[in-house]
């Protein structure tokens, strides 16, 4: 039990070393990219003049401030030296932070043991025990982690589910990281996403994760509802599961067809006019449907805006909410047994 | 409690670790995946096309390719020579969903491997069925 967990850890921590690794390389690289292409930090380009700054503010009455003292007006600069790249000054706090704070602990740990004679308990069992005084989570904790699982559960068709799951994590992860920088605006939205492809750092690749892997939690979504359909774990007592199930593949398809209009680009825009007016063909409700969804009668800047707020508000809540109850009520009544 | 009693008579494993540990490697995959695609970005970003225009049509507008076979769907005007016109289409859509939905309401018999083929094979008709009109609307 906590060999796998230790083995976890040391994983993790080689990840961790590797990433931020290739982070301090690709940085500098970067930086000394962006310096050979022109793009110099401000402060060197355009030094602020203080004393012009102060006569022009000042100019009038002759106040009695003091003089501005010499500061530093590149805190950065100072920190990071010469290379001029923001990334840089940020590894070296974390690598001379994460060094003094491992200092740090080794020194508590040292007193800690020559004090109290006795052998020194792990941090994560401290903090575990500490929690467990004053919640008693580990009880439930014990139970939910010690469930028996049937052997034919780990055939792959059963990851389907799960792997759906981890899907929506990696795209609220990357579509977070998107919204930092998207503007839902007909005016900026086109050059917004530009500004992603070409100038963030690492925006092509996040926007190209997000957008795969939108097309693939639909793939992996109704290949685990046809494997819930064809082995028949729909059937009674599991109604409710495959009825939230069902909302939930809805309310992905919902999510596909609002992020579509996003990029403001042609493509975009013509087909949510499509997927709109097969909306606005349903008999008697389509009309009001299709108004509902563009605002009007055509798609305009506040179409833009309503399906930003579905698709970064509504829809995450509504599928987090209906994800929670699925994922108790398969967990009450266990996996169905194939015939 | 009913937790435990499908799974009593068989052969199990415990959650933690192994059964975690699977799901953590199926994790791993995917996120190995996804660095790919990350890493293949860099060289084929998605790109855009021209900006969102209403007085310009393209030539061929159409859905994303999971709405793609209702709109082919849509297209369809006449089937064995009755007319059918696209709110009818989208009428028997919704009543076909809506069936579905409510599939495990309609038939209280315990399940069969008769049924379970029955399923299969309806499932694998319409999986054709919906991949051919997603290909004709791709290629036309």
């Amino acid at each position: 039990m906590d060999q796998t967990f230790s083995k976890f850890i040391k994983i993790m921590l080689a990840m961790v070393i590797v990433v931020g690794f290739g982070i301090t390389i690709s940085s500098n690289v970067h930086g000394k990219q962006m310096a050979a292409a022109g793009y110099n930090r401000p402060s060197e380009e355009a030094t602020v003049d203080w004393q012009l700054t102060e006569a022009a503010i000042i100019r009038d009455e002759k106040s009695k401030l003091p003089p501005i003292p010499e500061q530093d007006e590149c805190l950065h600069c100072h920190i990071g030296g010469s290379v001029e790249n923001l990334w840089v000054p940020l590894t070296r706090w974390v690598t001379f932070g994460a060094v003094g704070i491992v200092f740090a602990f080794g020194l508590t740990r040292s007193a800690w043991v020559w004090k109290n004679r006795k052998p020194w308990e792990p941090l994560s069992t401290r903090v575990g025990n500490w929690i467990d005084e004053r919640y008693h989570h580990k009880e439930a904790l014990e139970k939910a982690l010690n469930k028996p699982v049937p052997d034919w559960a780990t055939r792959w068709w059963y990851c389907l589910g799960g792997i759906t799951a981890f899907l929506f994590i990696l795209q609220a992860v990357t579509g977070i990281m998107l919204a930092f920088y998207y503007q839902p605006t007909p005016e900026a939205a086109y050059t917004s996403i530009q500004y992603i492809e070409n100038e963030v750092f690492f925006g092509a690749s996040i926007r190209a994760i997000h957008h795969w892997s939108a097309n693939g939690m639909i793939v992996v979504c109704v290949a685990h509802m046809l494997r819930v359909f064809i082995m028949g774990a729909f059937k009674p007592p599991r109604e409710l599961n495959w009825v939230s199930g069902m909302i939930l593949l809805i309310t992905t398809l919902a999510f596909g067809f609002t992020g579509y209009l996003l990029p403001w680009d042609q493509r975009a825009y013509w087909a949510s006019t499509v997927g709109t007016s097969i909306a606005g063909a349903i008999p008697d409700i389509g009309e009001l449907i299709l108004i509902f969804l563009r605002v009007g009668w055509d798609i305009t800047g506040a179409t833009l805006s309503r399906f930003y707020a579905l698709h970064v508000i509504v829809l995450p809540i509504l599928l987090l909410g209906v994800m929670g109850m699925h994922f108790i009520m398969i967990r009450r009544q266990g996996l169905k047994e194939p015939l | 409690m009913t937790e435990t009693e499908n799974v009593k008579d068989t052969k199990t494993i415990p959650f933690y670790p192994d059964h975690l540990n699977t799901e953590i490697r199926v994790a791993w995959i995917l996120i190995g995946l996804a660095l790919i695609v990350g890493i293949l970005a860099s060289f084929f970003p998605i790109g855009l096309e021209d900006p969102a225009d209403p007085m310009v049509t393209p030539p061929h507008t159409k859905p994303e390719w999971y709405f793609l076979f209702l709109y082919e769907i849509l297209k369809i005007n006449s089937v064995f020579g009755v007319t059918i016109l696209p709110p009818v289409w989208v009428s028997i859509i919704m009543v076909g969903l809506v069936l579905f939905i409510l599939v495990p309401f309609l038939s209280k018999k315990t399940d069969s491997k008769k049924g379970m083929i029955v399923r299969a094979s309806g499932s694998a008709l319409f999986l054709i069925f919906v991949v051919y009109f997603t290909l004709k609307g791709w290629f036309s």
